[in-house]
């Protein structure tokens, strides 16, 4: 079945695909605990990290993201274009993985909401279970909005 | 027949140190993430001395043995000296997210590069073989100088030796597996890397070392992505920036705690980020630093080849500028804002420099 991104369906596929694959869970990406946010396009999405899983994703508002560590923004072309190489490598190529990315724009990509370094550093500590995270979308298959 | 000693039959078995439990019945729960430090945090065995008279090696909360040998005089021995709030956490997350250079390194996608590639490829392994020595060498030698009282931050340092190993073998089998080899030593750690080693003071060393040195090797490593000429090069690089944000996590969350705990220490720890600051804006030390051979090398891989050398040290000033800023960035959550408002820090300046 074909599942829009963006859109909280979406994400809640990746995240049951990424709970269910324990080879995702070792080899430098193993526990983490965070909250994170995603900004895609017009939509806000929030992420929990609990352990070894994805405790819960869900789409949220601008404000409900105020107290998570660090928000990802891109545009909207830049996320596709990360998914659509997923979607056809199995993973992100390498000059299309989330760190790639974000050195790529001057301020990067990764931000804290209450401006602390700290907890953007949390983006650099865990940068593997997210990336993992987005690499198991390889296993839901994707449609994009504007395609839809 | 046996020369052994026979012990009468009456002969009671002394079980006297069955009395000498510490506090008993405790039954701590294992949580999501399994049976962690901070699940054994309870009780009398989560009490913190501020101050630390053990000198036996005793586990903390057990019971004293009055005929101890006192066999450390541990220099760190206050709490603020070395504390951190979330040392227990980040010693799980250290155990937890381990890898291998051996079997997470997809090794099979090296290919020979052309020449230049590889020999800065290899200038750069060079020296980060020879930091990250120093970089495990020295909270070594802290560890057995604190108080096993503080056990979690010792435990964190721990951790950080072996991480700093693999960061030293990852970059040997690099330097070794694509037709290169290691290259001449940097000399860095006749700088301020070495310096690391000649601090007489725990926030010394870890303003030195987790604030500015690893700091800085973060950013470096993180760039590995984008410099990196292959996919084994670039997930080596991605790996090693995981831990050295740990390290540096430690680091800032100790500056925290001295800084609100200990204030009359704050015009002290003011001066060893001048320090840090003055070495972190100069040359050899810091592989993205002025010009020196690391610098140079770093260009040729963000160029693609010496061809490209111009187009890659402007990534490299890029890389510079963002390195700064997030050095001042962890000051300030560190809670050490004023230093880049009051005009004290050079880095301000030096950052505006790279625009």
């Amino acid at each position: 079945m074909m599942v829009v991104f963006p859109s909280e369906e979406w994400f809640q596929e990746v995240r049951q695909a990424y709970n269910s694959d324990q080879g995702l869970h070792s080899g430098g990406g193993g526990a983490c605990d965070t909250t994170a946010g995603f900004k895609v396009g017009e939509y806000w999405y929030f992420i929990e990290f609990e352990g070894l899983e994805c405790g819960q994703v869900r789409q949220c508002t601008e404000q409900d993201l105020e107290a998570t560590d660090f928000i990802l923004e891109m545009p909207l072309e830049t996320w596709q274009a990360m998914l659509m190489d997923v979607q056809a490598n199995g993973k992100a190529s390498s000059n299309l993985t989330l760190n790639s990315i974000d050195l790529e724009f001057e301020d990067g990509i990764a931000r804290s909401p209450i401006d602390d370094q700290y907890r953007q550093d949390l983006f650099y500590r865990y940068n593997q279970n997210f990336q993992d995270f987005f690499d198991a979308s390889s296993l839901v298959e994707t449609t994009f909005e504007s395609q839809a | 027949m046996s020369e052994a000693t026979e012990i009468p039959r009456e002969h009671e078995l002394d079980t006297s140190w069955m009395d000498n439990m510490a506090e008993w019945g405790v039954t701590a729960k294992p949580g999501k993430r399994g049976l962690t430090l901070a699940d054994v945090q309870i009780g009398s065995y989560a009490d913190l001395p501020a101050i630390s008279d053990n000198m036996t090696g005793r586990p903390r909360g057990s019971t004293p043995r009055a005929e101890a040998y006192r066999v450390g005089a541990y220099q760190v021995h206050t709490l603020s000296e070395i504390w951190l709030d979330n040392a227990e956490y980040l010693y799980e997350e250290a155990l937890q997210r381990q890898w291998s250079s051996a079997t997470d390194i997809p090794w099979h996608t090296l290919k020979p590069l052309p020449d230049d590639v590889e020999e800065a490829e290899c200038l750069l392994c060079t020296f980060f073989n020879e930091v990250e020595f120093v970089a495990g060498d020295v909270p070594a030698r802290w560890i057995a100088r604190t108080t096993p009282d503080y056990l979690e931050a010792r435990n964190v340092l721990s951790a950080q030796v072996m991480d700093e190993a693999r960061h030293m073998d990852v970059f040997r089998k690099r330097a070794l597996a694509n037709g290169g080899g290691l290259m001449r030593m940097s000399g860095a750690t006749s700088g301020f890397v070495g310096s690391i080693d000649l601090a007489r003071d725990f926030t010394e060393m870890s303003t030195r070392l987790h604030i500015s040195g690893e700091g800085a090797v973060l950013t470096m490593f993180r760039m590995g992505e984008l410099f990196g000429q292959n996919d084994a090069e670039k997930t080596m690089y991605r790996l090693c920036a995981q831990d050295e944000a740990r390290h540096v996590a430690f680091g800032v969350m100790h500056l925290r705690c001295l800084g609100d705990t200990a204030p009359e220490r704050r015009e002290e720890i003011e001066c060893y980020l001048d320090e840090a600051e003055e070495q972190l804006i100069a040359g050899q030390q810091n592989p993205a630093g002025r010009q020196s051979e690391s610098s140079e090398a770093l260009a040729v891989l963000l160029g693609g080849g010496s061809q490209h050398y111009d187009e890659g040290h402007k990534k490299l000033l890029v890389i510079r500028r963002r390195q700064l800023k997030e050095y001042m960035k962890r000051v300030i959550s560190a809670g050490f804002t004023d230093r880049f408002e009051n005009g004290r820090s050079p880095i301000p300046a030096q950052y505006a420099a790279t625009a």
